[in-house]
């Protein structure tokens, strides 16, 4: 087989390019070009200004997980181990025990997630047969000045509220 | 050795063994036949349709293969588009009234009706009218939990209870959709192997309460060992699992198939003894009841070892056949007497026919073996005047009274080099932690005269030193595992000729005239 | 000694002390808003006493809090803790010391006494800052050597072979200079650019020696560390490098000693190649001579860049975004304030010039403040070309680092002094 072979001519191999102090010249050139521009008119920076200046949040970010609730207030989850089957950073710790709302047989008695250990990959949301968990919360910055703070209790995940409509979080794509 | 016949399968030529059905014989080469209500132990029943496969030698178009023999030049077919058709009919009518409930059923990761729906399924239901309910979490007794729903009919249990314990607590009753496996009212299981139902259904309906929930079973590292709940030795999977941040904890026993020591079962005190591995474990060295570093224990025992006139090794009869070996050469360097009286370990007319055995100790017989005295009179002889007395895992509280024990103590420095807080250690001047059973390697040979392995399964986060470690610490010759075994093929006559790094995984039969029996 | 005497002393010897370290603060600032602004970037902007974030100096204190307070740590496996806690302070030290021969004023003669204005008045000049200057890669390679890491003993030889290959260049560099100016005293030096080539062009290092002011100025980024020749840090391969092991103070030392000499050498190229403290077209005779003139025309000059520098600072220091009462307009009216009444109190001091009149004490001393304003101005520029080509070049490869070094910079700087040799012949 004899394919068409192009041969991609190499720079940089003339005097003019070999002596590289021209060059970088010219790079240096650029670079001051955005100096002056941005000194002399600095609304003209790439930057948002974050804390005041939030980012715009879609249902298809993923943020902070949260357990959901059918309409009576019971908890979706079933402690299947799914999620914590499925992910990859290992930071869902679960504890499952007998049912006592009255739904099926089995709920978790602890739902551990650490977010320190977090990928938020979403792996555990794909993998959920019950719709259970979402990271649809909206919450991307999570603060803490300890350790265990940042290790969410199942309370923590089920107080939290989801911050898309139903409607919107479809179509997200979930 | 049965004879080999050649048949075909999907056109391939195989050799199997003749005598065996179809299953059996064409599984034995690697080729799987689904199956639901065929099982070795319990016979052909033929209810499930599942194995159904086709034979091109003028017989009706569709056998099951749990009732067809292996015969030479057979052309057994498995992969026609109509053996698929047939296969994933039946799945789809096991599947009409299950609840699909693997999210919350135990059975999920081992269970047949998962693994066949992914094999031979894998469509959705067509089903519009809703499932039958029955009854969920109906407790059948003996720490056996029944979910009707989830019961595909295959009988297993019910012949189970009919014909290997004979009692009969269960059966089916109704018909079509409402048939259901039940117990009589008022009668529920009643039997010391009631647990190997759970085993042996092949889907969730047939639930262990004790291990209900605790773990998923693909988080579970199956580890081969011998229970050691009473002589009989049975082989086990002991299934343990390490969660983050936690140690290493066995969450079940289930037996393992070795035909020759426990076929298919284990009765269901063996498999709790899981829980002695887990709960009450000596875990630091104790000085008089106080905790302190293994160092300055060993060291403390090695000065007793040193300044005592008359020692006494008492060795349990759950030591491994390595350990005793061990000990022997460590008392023989120190001059101490070696007992092995252990009566308590013994339940007299406890035994049954089938696996249970009124010996509670796993290795008895390796005191025949290796001439350990296990007799009263001795103990009391060796004891009488001794000023150390070294329990090796040998917990004296089962074979003497609160009172004698307690005189004993008195009497003379009691040491106790155990994996567990029994009631021994609790008395002992001087308590080491050793390895417990799944968390050591050794050989063991049971009351049958047949000679086991088991290795390492359990790991734990700080793993306790080896007895045999420990032992050789306080001035025991022998180091290690390797060297007791050695010792023992040139010391001990039965063993002679026997390779012990190399024993088949079934265990090895010892001539039983050698090896007197000593059910004491 | 005189009472005056040891009043310019003190203020010589300070001035070589203090200005450095004032100006690592600076510098840092500089680096990191001129790095933010070469990329888009808007840089610390945040940190701020009382809403004060002068520019976004104050982040430099709240490093320097930052790095004071951390935990010390020396490594258990360091089993040479004095080497490596004197590492930095060779770095530091030497970076530091090297300044004290640069002139950053002309010769002031107060009383008809004349005070070389340099921290250690020495006439070694050039030889002090070759001699003093080599010894900072011992602090990096005692760091690296001693930190028991391999990452520091890699960039620690790579230092050490960095510095061998460009002081080679960088001292040819230098003879052909000497050859130029015929003397090895820096403030002689400095005078000598004061001069006019064809009476238009100040006759500085750069016009006269313009290959000799390349090949300098790549070496002496070479001798600082400085991308593009920083292999001895290469975080992509070595993580930091020497100072890998090293945190808190201790770090923070190699921190500034690295922007200390980046001060010392920018200086060092000024005064070598672009005229030291001369202003051009305006040699110390002429300034002291027309002090009337130049005092006017400073009046003049400074409401002018006072007012450019106060419409840049009322456009650009207030919020990107909606904000009631917008805090930062306030700021930069405080700072309005200030500048103006700084403005004003110079004025004043301008106008006591125009009346004193020309000649004197008072002359020699407004000449010597002119001067060593326009000294710092050029140093500063400098620095900034510093910052300015670490944003813009990559790092070399270590292979090509070498290359460039003995293949390239050596071979032309022993053209170069031929060449000027055989010119400086012929013309003398």
């Amino acid at each position: 087989m004899s394919g068409k072979i192009k041969i991609m001519e190499r720079k940089g191999k003339d005097l003019y390019e070999r002596l590289y102090l021209i060059e970088v010249f010219k790079g240096m050139a650029v670079t001051f070009g955005h100096f002056l521009s941005n000194l002399l008119d600095n609304s003209k920076l790439y930057v948002r200004h974050y804390p005041e200046v939030k980012p715009e949040i879609t249902a298809r970010w993923r943020g902070r997980h949260r357990l959901t609730k059918y309409e009576d207030g019971t908890m979706k989850c079933v402690a299947c181990f799914m999620c914590q089957t499925n992910c990859p950073a290992k930071c869902i710790m679960i504890e499952a025990g007998e049912r006592v709302d009255g739904r099926t047989e089995k709920m978790p008695v602890r739902f551990d997630i650490d977010l320190l250990e977090c990928i938020y990959c979403g792996y555990c949301v794909e993998a959920c047969p019950m719709d259970a968990i979402r990271m649809d919360t909206g919450i991307f910055s999570v603060t803490g000045d300890e350790r265990k703070s940042f290790v969410l209790k199942i309370t923590d995940l089920l107080e939290t509220p989801g911050a898309f409509t139903e409607e919107e979080y479809k179509k997200g794509g979930a | 050795m049965a004879d080999k016949v050649k048949l075909f399968v999907n056109g391939q030529e195989v050799e199997v063994e003749s005598g065996k059905n179809l299953i059996d014989a064409i599984g034995a080469v690697g080729i799987e036949i689904p199956h639901l209500c065929y099982h070795p132990a319990l016979g052909a029943d033929g209810n499930c349709r599942m194995c159904l496969v086709g034979i091109e030698d003028g017989r009706p178009p569709l056998v099951p293969a749990c009732k067809t023999r292996a015969a030479e030049g057979m052309k057994v077919q498995l992969d026609t588009d109509k053996i698929k058709k047939i296969q994933r009919d039946i799945m789809e009518l096991e599947l009409i009234n299950h609840p699909i409930d693997c999210p919350i059923c135990d059975q999920a990761g081992e269970c047949k009706l998962q693994d066949y729906y992914m094999k031979y399924d894998g469509q959705k239901s067509r089903m519009t009218v809703k499932p039958v309910l029955k009854a969920k979490k109906m407790d059948f007794g003996c720490g056996v939990v029944h979910d009707q729903e989830r019961c595909v009919l295959c009988a297993r249990c019910v012949r189970f209870t009919r014909l290997i314990t004979k009692t009969g607590e269960l059966g089916i009753v109704n018909r079509t959709d409402y048939a259901r496996v039940n117990i009589f009212p008022g009668r529920p299981l009643a039997n010391r192997y009631a647990l190997n139902v759970v085993d042996l259904c092949p889907v969730g309906a047939m639930t262990s309460a004790d291990f209900r929930f605790k773990q998923r079973s693909w988080f579970l590292t199956k580890s081969k060992g011998i229970c050691r709940g009473c002589s009989k030795g049975c082989n086990i999977f002991i299934d343990h699992n390490r969660e983050k941040y936690k140690d290493d904890v066995i969450y079940r026993f289930r037996p393992r198939l070795n035909e020759k020591v426990n076929g298919y079962f284990m009765c269901d005190a063996g498999r709790m003894t899981y829980k002695q591995e887990n709960d009450n474990r000596l875990t630091v060295a104790l000085l008089d009841g106080k905790e302190t570093g293994l160092n300055e224990a060993v060291e403390a025992l090695r000065r007793a070892v040193s300044q005592a006139k008359k020692i006494v090794c008492v060795i349990s009869p759950n030591n491994s056949l390595e350990q005793m070996f061990a000990i022997q050469k460590f008392a023989a360097n120190c001059n101490a007497a070696v007992s092995g009286y252990s009566d308590g370990y013994v339940i007299a007319g406890d035994g049954d026919d089938f696996l249970i055995q009124d010996d509670k100790s796993a290795n008895r017989a390796s005191f025949a073996l290796l001439g350990i005295d296990a007799s009263k009179a001795g103990f009391d002889a060796a004891v009488n005047g001794a000023d150390l007395l070294i329990c090796f895992q040998n917990d004296l509280s089962l074979s003497l009274t609160a009172d004698a024990l307690n005189a004993l103590a008195g009497n003379c420095k009691l040491a106790y080099l155990g994996s567990n807080m029994d009631a021994c250690a609790e008395k002992a001047a001087i308590a080491l932690p050793v390895a417990s059973a799944t968390e050591d390697a050794g050989t063991l040979v049971n009351v049958d005269s047949i000679l086991q392995q088991y290795a390492v399964a359990v790991v734990k986060n700080t793993p306790a030193f080896d007895m045999i470690h420990v032992v050789s610490q306080l001035g025991g010759e022998i180091k290690n595992c390797f060297e007791a075994r050695a010792g023992l093929t040139a010391a001990v006559a039965a063993l002679k000729g026997i390779d012990l790094e190399q024993v088949p995984g079934e265990g090895l039969a010892l001539t039983v005239s050698e090896v007197p029996n000593v059910a004491a | 000694m005189s009472q005056l005497d040891i009043l310019l002393i003190v203020l010589r010897v300070a001035f070589g002390a203090f200005v450095p370290l004032c100006f690592i603060a600076v510098l840092v600032w500089m680096e990191r808003r001129g790095a933010a602004y070469f990329q888009d970037r808007s840089g610390p902007n945040r940190a701020n006493i009382f809403g004060f974030r002068a520019g976004g100096l104050v982040q430099n204190l709240a490093d320097a809090v930052k790095l004071i307070t951390k935990e010390d740590v020396v490594p258990g496996h360091i089993t040479h803790k004095f080497y490596f806690v004197i590492a930095p302070v060779i770095v530091f030290l030497i970076a530091l010391v090297s300044f004290a021969a640069i002139p950053f004023a002309d010769v002031l003669i107060l009383d008809g006494k004349e005070y070389i204005m340099q921290a250690i008045p020495t006439d070694l000049g050039i030889l002090w800052f070759l001699a003093v200057a080599g010894f900072a890669v011992y602090g990096i390679i005692l760091a690296g050597w001693s930190s028991h890491n391999k990452y520091g003993v890699l960039g620690g030889l790579r230092a050490a072979a960095q510095v061998i290959s460009y002081e080679i260049p960088m001292g040819l560099a230098v003879i052909s200079a000497l050859i130029v100016y015929g003397t090895v005293n820096l403030t002689e030096m400095v005078q000598f650019q004061g001069q006019l080539l064809f009476g238009f062009i100040p006759m500085w290092g750069v016009v006269l020696q313009p290959l000799g002011a390349i090949i300098f100025i790549v070496a002496a980024f070479a001798e600082t560390n400085r991308t593009p020749f920083d292999l001895a840090e290469g975080e992509s391969e070595l993580v930091a490098g020497f100072h890998v092991e090293y945190s808190s103070m201790k770090f923070g030392m190699f921190f500034m000693g690295e922007y200390v000499a980046m001060f010392t050498s920018s200086a060092i190229i000024v005064s070598l190649y672009f005229g030291g403290f001369q202003i051009p077209w305006l040699a110390t005779d002429a300034l002291v001579n027309n002090t009337r003139l130049v005092s006017f025309l400073l009046m003049l000059l400074l409401p002018v860049l006072a007012l450019l520098f106060g419409a840049w600072m009322s456009k650009n220091n207030r919020s990107h975004y909606p904000r009631e009462n917008d805090p930062r307009v306030r700021e930069a009216n405080v700072y309005a304030k200030i500048m103006w009444g700084l403005v004003i109190a110079l004025e004043l001091l301008l106008v006591i010039f125009l009346i004193s009149g020309s000649g004197g004490m008072a002359a020699r001393i407004l000449t010597a403040g002119l001067q060593i304003v326009t000294f710092l101005v050029k140093v500063t520029f400098m620095c900034f070309v510093y910052v300015w080509v670490r944003w813009t070049l990559p790092r070399f490869r270590y292979d090509q680092l070498q290359k460039l070094g003995w293949q390239t910079l050596l071979p032309l700087s022993l053209l170069n002094i031929f060449v000027t040799s055989a010119i400086v012949v012929a013309l003398s």
